[in-house]
C-alpha cells in the first residue's frame, strides 16, 4: 500500500516551505505531491523542486469544494501512469491542501473512494500553524479551527520568528486538538518523522495509539471556550469489554445523527469476543474504516478509549448512546 | 432498560437541538412531547418481530432497535434533518 500525507494548513502557515524542506530529505525521495491551489494561476508548485524520483501534480481549485471524484481521478491517473512507468514509481503520496481548504471531505474520499482505498492507505493529517499569526487566524478563521481539530500532527512554523519561549498558540492548540502531537519548525525545517504519521494503520505503530489518546483517555475534555465553545475534545472510558454488535450499532448511529459535527473518531475497544486482540476504530464524520486487530494490547491498560472531537455534540449523548445500545444488545443476548 | 431509554431520549433532543418533555409513564412507556408532536415509545409485545413499538401522534410502527427508534424520532421532530448516509464497513472476522 501507497501511505497517502495530507498536509493543510491556512493560507500563508508555511505548508510549502515545510514541503520543499520535506522533499530535499533523502527519506522522502520517491514521493508524489500533489499541490492543490486555491485561484485560476498557482504558484506553490514553482517553489517546490521536486528531486529525481519525485514529481509534483498540481490541481486547481479547491479540491474541498469540487466534486471529490476530482481528487480521485488525479489520484487514479498518477497511478496509472505510475503503473505504464511514464511517471517515477513513488512509493508515497503527500497532498497539500489550499490553505481554503476543508480536509474533511479530502479525507472521507481517501478512506472511502473504492479506487483509491484499494493502492493507497491515509497515513495521517500534518497540519502546519504560523506560530506568529496562528492564534489570531484561529480566532478568526473558522476553516483553520477545523484544519487543527482534524490534524494527527501539528507543526508549528515560524517559531524561529516568534520569539517568545511561552507561546500563547500552544495553548489554543491544546484546546483544539489535545491528542495531537506539536513539533516545531525553524526556518522552515522540521524533523521529517513528523510526516511518517501512519496514523492510521495502529498496527504498524502502537505509539500513535499512546499518543493519541493521550491526556484525553484520562477523561479530560477540552473546549475551545473563547473562540470556539462548540468544538470539543473528550475521551469514552469502559471498563467492561464492548460486544461487537453494541460497537457497530453505535458507530452506525454516530455516523447517521452526527455527520459532518464528528469530526474524528479514534479508539482503541476491548472487544467482548477478542479479548486479546483489541480493535482501533477511526473515522471522520460518517467514513468509518473498518476495525484494525492489534496483535496485542499496547500496554496493561485494557480499558476501551475512544477519543472524540466534535462540534455540537454533547458528551453525555454520546455516553449514555453506547450504554442504551449495549444494555439493549445483553437483553438481546440474554433473552436468547 | 426503560430508565437509561429515557435517558437517551431526553439527551437526543439536547443533542439535536431541540427543545422537549421525556417522561416515564406507569406502565413503562416513554412519553416525548417536543412542539406539536407527541411520541409513546415501549416494549413491543411478545411474538412481534419488534422490541418497540413507537407511536407518532396515533400512528403506531415497529422498530427493531434502539438506533431504529432514534432514526424514527428523529424524523418526526427534526424533519429537515437529513441522516447521513452511513459509510462504515462490517467487522472483519476474528482470527486467532
Amino acid at each position: 500500500m501507497i501511505g497517502v500525507l495530507v498536509l493543510t494548513g491556512f493560507l500563508g502557515s508555511g505548508k510549502t516551505t515545510l514541503l520543499r524542506h520535506l522533499l530535499g530529505q533523502r527519506e522522502f525521495s520517491r514521493t508524489a505531491v500533489i499541490i492543490n491551489e486555491f485561484g485560476e494561476i498557482g504558484l506553490d508548485h514553482e517553489l517546490v523542486e521536486a528531486s529525481a524520483d519525485s514529481f509534483i501534480e498540481l490541481a486547481t481549485g479547491c479540491l474541498c469544494c469540487r466534486l471529490r471524484s476530482d481528487l480521485a481521478e488525479t489520484i487514479d491517473d498518477m497511478l496509472e501512469r505510475r503503473d505504464r512507468g511514464k511517471i517515477p514509481p513513488f512509493t508515497r503520496v503527500v497532498i497539500e491542501t489550499s490553505g481554503l481548504a476543508d480536509p474533511a471531505p479530502i479525507l472521507q474520499t481517501l478512506m472511502a473512494d473504492p479506487g483509491i482505498a484499494g493502492r493507497l492507505a491515509l497515513s495521517g493529517v500534518v497540519t502546519a500553524v504560523d506560530a506568529v499569526n496562528g492564534e489570531s487566524t484561529l480566532g478568526r478563521e473558522q476553516i483553520s479551527v477545523k484544519q487543527v481539530a482534524l490534524a494527527d500532527r501539528l507543526v508549528l512554523t515560524k517559531s524561529d520568528l516568534a520569539g517568545a519561549s511561552e507561546l500563547p498558540v500552544l495553548d489554543r492548540l491544546a484546546e483544539l486538538n489535545a491528542t495531537a502531537p506539536v513539533a516545531f519548525a525553524h526556518h522552515g525545517r522540521v524533523d521529517p518523522r513528523v510526516f511518517d504519521a501512519d496514523a492510521f494503520d495502529p498496527r504498524a505503530k502502537s505509539l500513535d495509539i499512546n499518543s493519541w489518546l493521550g491526556r484525553a483517555a484520562e477523561g479530560h475534555e477540552h473546549a475551545h471556550a473563547r473562540h470556539d465553545p462548540e468544538i470539543r475534545t473528550y475521551a469514552i472510558l469502559r471498563h467492561a469489554p464492548i460486544r461487537a454488535v453494541t460497537l457497530t450499532l453505535f458507530l452506525e448511529t454516530l455516523a447517521e445523527h452526527c455527520g459532518a459535527d464528528l469530526l474524528r473518531l479514534k479508539g482503541i475497544v476491548n472487544i467482548a469476543e477478542s479479548p486479546a486482540r483489541p480493535a482501533v476504530i477511526h473515522g471522520v464524520q460518517h467514513v468509518f474504516h473498518p476495525p484494525a486487530w492489534l496483535a496485542r494490547w499496547p500496554s496493561d491498560d485494557r480499558r476501551s478509549r475512544i477519543v472524540f472531537i466534535t462540534r455540537r455534540i454533547p458528551r453525555r449523548w454520546v455516553e449514555v448512546l453506547l450504554d442504551a445500545l449495549d444494555a439493549e444488545v445483553a437483553a438481546v443476548s440474554d433473552s436468547r | 432498560m426503560e430508565d437509561i431509554v429515557c435517558e437517551l431520549l431526553a439527551q437526543s433532543l439536547f443533542a439535536w437541538g431541540l427543545i422537549g418533555r421525556v417522561q416515564t409513564e406507569n406502565d413503562d412507556a416513554i412519553l416525548m412531547a417536543c412542539n406539536a408532536t407527541r411520541i409513546r415509545i415501549q416494549s413491543s409485545p411478545p411474538g412481534l418481530p419488534f422490541r418497540w413499538m413507537v407511536t407518532i401522534n396515533g400512528r403506531k410502527r415497529g422498530a427493531i432497535s434502539l438506533v431504529a427508534v432514534l432514526r424514527q424520532v428523529r424524523a418526526a421532530l427534526d424533519p429537515g434533518y437529513a441522516i447521513n448516509r452511513v459509510h462504515i464497513a462490517p467487522l472483519p472476522p476474528l482470527t486467532a
